[in-house]
């Protein structure tokens, strides 16, 4: 396991260099000198160059490279001259925020979507399966930010039952505990992950009711909440494993259309704010966090598989 | 210089825009005494002015979405220039030496101003500003002309590549003009700043290009290079780089911002209180010992930050927004946001949207094509703009007409009367008529060729060969309805001459960037017109950089000898008149198609109240909150 955990890594370090060299390659490709972007058009072209050889913006590209590399060595990821911040202050101050919608979203799409796709599996056919799997399938057509919009409007505009926005408190504390504020945000986030995870589930517990050792145990005369509990619930679950692994790299990356929609400042909307604004340095840092973030997130699922069914043996 | 605005026309600000003017015609902030809640042209109305004005309350105004303050040291990188947040946000604490707008208007309102208007002698190569008594900081010390030199000398410090400074340092920048035209600042009491260019301008221009940056910085306090340091001279530029440097540097802790001792010496009418880097949201607390001409009624600003309009416009709808903005995309539910409490707002700002003609784009000979003056007016009589205006898809009303590189409405003391009137009316027979005036053989709805090849007056023009096609191409960027719903119609109309164009989207940065830059030549051959928005203008609206040959962003190639000499004269020239005669030319020379210059749409909850300058003022980027109170 820990030489399986020692390769992993060292290929992971090797794949997130990879990674940065091909976002800084093409970024520099779309832009050689950034003094432009940033300066903007009408900036003069004295104003241009000197911003460009001030930051060393005319050296070339695999000099500038290097200096990349070696500053992301010190931890640090680079300066945004849009936002007049380090790129390094600016994950700190967006990232917890993205990171509870996200996190508690997904905590809560796996708390909902469990029971439920099992219950699906057990009734199978019936009224209630039909019923939950039409709604189901609804959520999972519909688009994110149809359903925020449909939230807003009946929730928070039509019947003042919650707010409009996100939690607006800067402190990562308060905004946590502000459960009331974030509750659309996250119920948007939650309703269509449960729609796609309670569909995986119900399929998996099918697969696993059909199986000998289920009716094995009923056989042995056990309760069939006991059943479900120690035989099904566990092997059902682990298609979920590896589908929540590859889940990761949300919690980083923020999630754009709640956070457009729900006035909550997050890594994807800064993502995308400075993707238009060719603020390349933000650009490329935070490509290389959903970078490791991917990388980790397929680890983690690969470990977290050996340890739900001790059948898996990792060579 | 002028802003660079996108399809949308949203985000950016006159930098440091003033206007000499006597004799405006709208009423100012200060002595609003006007009973009208709304101005001709304009869309819906301001609040009332109605109610017993009570002091307290904290305003919430909505900030454009990615368009937070990001600097606070009035000094700006060229890197902040164009986020018009920066300059809003400053003007609340640091106030311009002279104030502009006037409720809409694009001049100076002297009766919120620092100082009077400039004199001028020795054949304008020396300029005194008379400071006007009483202003003071909010520690009580009197605003004296030290604390222009101060501003003059940070200036030097901050461009002046002999003591380590950039010209990205500043946004509102241009090497060789001010400060590097001036050979000397004084100081003779502490009343009266003297300025010494080393060559005559034109008035206007010197006021309002070069001028307009002063503005008074407390030297008693920011003449420092270290937190708890003393307080240095200033007037040589080895200190005065090293202050800039200092303040530059506490500037980029936007954590600092509500903390730090150095941004509570305000001259404005608000204080920072706090600021959220993260979003750029910050609150501001009212100056209790402001010295301008109205104490504020309110307690303080909160500036709120938003991810997206419909973010915003939500806000609105639930009523937790006293100020918002009002997207194109949301105009249709203005009637339900009247209902919710509010009055809604919309008046053009001072700037102009067009599509941009390429002159040097060889592909089907647009380039002998485009630059017939004749082509170019047929092409403006192809574009009907009140029925755009008026187009329930397009702008419903929330847009004013222009013609040139200065809009019909507001009106400026430059305007030219060729810019009030449209000089190229609509009409598909007219610009049929100068068509096969000029030889060519014109097909409606079909294909129109050269038909008679030469450059005589009853020909087609000068390298035009017969048989050429008029069919080409326009990029506009994508993301603004209003933009590709201007173009379909414009082109809809082509074709009822023959003039076959088609559409391409694109980013709005690749078009800006990427295919029209000038310093890219490899892309000139792409395109044959195209369109992005427009520009926000300077009060001195002089087109160099954009229409002069050499200009920086004359993107298309156009070059017009007159014209060149004209915009010479506006910056050079004694004579007052000099831009008037520049933009007359423009008007009628159509470099690009002159569209319709849309509204900024403001809503304002109808528990506020205040004169009706002091709302009308939020259309041109600039709000005045210390006239506005909540209602008893």
């Amino acid at each position: 396991m820990t030489a399986y955990l020692i390769r992993r890594i060292g290929i992971s370090i090797v794949v997130i260099v990879g990674i940065a060299l091909l976002t800084f390659v093409a970024t520099h490709v779309i832009a050689p000198t950034p003094g432009r972007a940033v300066l903007g058009d009408k900036a003069t072209i004295a104003a241009v160059d000197a911003f460009n050889r001030a930051h060393g913006y005319d050296r070339a590209v695999w000099a500038q490279f290097g200096s990349y590399l070696w500053q992301l060595v010190h931890g640090n990821l680079g300066y945004s001259y849009k936002l007049n911040q380090s790129v390094d202050s600016l994950i700190i101050e967006n990232a917890p925020h993205s990171m509870w919608l996200s996190g508690s979203s997904l905590v809560l799409s796996i708390l909902i979507a469990i029971p439920l796709g099992i219950f699906q599996a057990v009734k199978r056919n019936s009224v209630a399966d039909q019923s939950i799997t039409a709604v189901a399938f609804t959520a999972y057509s519909m688009p994110q930010n149809f359903l925020g919009i449909l939230l807003i409007g009946f929730l928070a505009i039509s019947f003042h039952v919650f707010p409009a926005e996100a939690s607006q408190n800067e402190g990562i504390l308060p905004y946590m505990l502000a459960l009331r504020a974030n509750f659309l945000p996250i119920m948007t986030l939650t309703i269509t992950a449960v729609a796609g995870y309670s569909r995986y589930m119900r399929s998996s517990a099918l697969d696993a009711l059909a199986q000998d050792y289920i009716r094995l145990a009923r056989a042995k005369g056990l309760a069939e909440r006991t059943v479900l509990r120690r035989h099904l619930f566990r092997n059902a679950s682990l298609s979920l494993v590896t589908l929540i692994g590859l889940s990761i790299p949300a919690l980083l990356g923020g999630n754009l259309v709640v956070e457009y929609l729900f006035n909550s400042h997050g890594l994807g909307l800064l993502f995308i704010n400075e993707l238009g604004n060719e603020d390349f340095s933000t650009v490329i840092a935070l490509t290389l966090l959903a970078g490791i973030a991917t990388v980790v997130g397929n680890l983690v699922a690969d470990v977290a598989l050996t340890v739900a069914d001790p059948r898996i043996r990792i060579n | 210089m002028r802003g660079l605005s996108t399809g949308a026309r949203a985000g950016t600000a006159l930098a440091a825009a003033l206007v000499l003017v006597a004799g405006a015609t709208t009423t100012t902030a200060a002595s609003a005494t006007t009973s009208s809640d709304t101005l001709p042209g304009a869309y819906g109305s301001v609040p009332p002015q109605t109610g017993k004005p009570t002091n307290g309350g904290v305003v919430t105004i909505a900030e454009s979405p990615g368009a937070g303050a990001t600097y606070i040291f009035p000094i700006y990188p060229a890197a902040d220039a164009s986020i018009g947040t920066n300059q809003q946000f400053q003007q609340y604490m640091w106030r311009s030496l002279w104030w502009s707008p006037k409720g809409a208007s694009p001049v100076i309102d002297y009766s919120q101003s620092i100082a009077g208007p400039p004199v001028y002698s020795n054949g304008n190569k020396t300029v005194t500003v008379h400071l006007y008594p009483g202003w003071k900081w909010s520690d009580g010390t009197p605003i004296t002309s030290k604390d222009l030199a101060f501003d003059y000398w940070l200036l030097e410090g901050a461009v002046n590549k002999t003591v380590g400074g950039s010209p990205a340092n500043y946004g509102d920048y241009t090497p060789g003009l001010y400060p590097d035209n001036v050979t000397s600042v004084a100081t003779p009491n502490a009343s009266t700043f003297v300025i010494n260019f080393n060559k005559g301008y034109n008035q206007n221009f010197i006021f309002l290009e070069e001028l307009g940056v002063l503005e008074p910085l407390p030297a008693h306090a920011w003449s420092k290079t270290s937190v708890g340091g003393p307080i240095i001279p200033f007037n040589n530029l080895k200190n005065a780089a090293a202050i800039y440097k200092f303040l530059n540097a506490q500037s980029n802790k936007l954590s600092t911002y509500g903390s730090n001792p150095l941004w509570q010496v305000v001259d404005g009418p608000f204080k920072i209180k706090s600021f959220d880097p993260a979003t750029d949201g910050n609150t501001l607390v009212a100056n209790p010992a402001y010295t301008g001409p109205v104490k504020p009624h309110l307690a303080g600003i909160d500036n709120v930050a938003f991810t997206s309009t419909s973010a915003e416009f939500d806000q609105l709808l639930t009523g937790k927004l006293d100020v918002g903005f009002i997207d194109f995309s949301d105009l249709p539910q203005v009637p339900s946001l009247v209902s919710h409490g509010y009055s809604v707002f919309g008046y053009p700002d001072f700037g102009f949207a067009y599509v941009g003609y390429n002159f040097k784009d060889p592909t089907g000979d647009f380039d002998h094509i485009i630059s017939q003056l004749y082509v170019r007016q047929a092409l403006a009589h192809l574009q009907d703009e009140p029925a755009e205006i008026k187009s329930r898809g397009l702008y419903d009303g929330a847009a004013g007409q222009a013609y040139g590189p200065v809009p019909a409405i507001p009106v400026s003391p430059f305007t030219p009367s060729n810019a009030l009137a449209n000089p190229y009316p609509f009409s598909i027979a007219e610009a049929a008529a100068q068509l096969t005036k000029h030889g060519w053989k014109v097909v409606p709805n079909g294909t129109t060729t050269c038909q008679n090849a030469g450059s005589g007056p009853k020909q087609c023009g000068a390298g035009i060969p017969e048989g050429t096609p008029m069919k080409w191409n326009l990029y506009y960027a994508s993301g603004a309805t209003i933009t590709e719903g201007l173009v379909e119609a414009w082109v809809s109309n082509l074709k009822q001459v023959g003039i076959n164009v088609s559409l391409s989207s694109k980013t709005f940065n690749y078009i800006t960037g990427e295919l029209s830059d000038v310093s890219a030549p490899a892309n000139d051959k792409i395109w044959a017109m195209e369109c992005f928005g427009g520009f926000t203008d300077d009060y001195y609206p002089t087109t160099n950089e954009l229409f002069n040959t050499t200009g920086s962003f004359n993107q298309g190639g156009f070059s017009n000898p007159a014209l060149d000499q004209d915009i010479i004269n506006s910056e050079f020239s004694l004579s007052n008149s000099a831009v008037q005669k520049e933009l007359t030319l423009v008007t009628y020379l159509q470099p690009g198609l002159f569209q319709p210059n849309e509204d900024r749409l403001r809503a304002f909850s109808d528990t506020l109240s205040g004169p009706a300058a002091s709302f009308f003022d939020a259309t041109q980027e600039q709000y005045s909150p210390e006239y506005w109170y909540f209602k008893s």
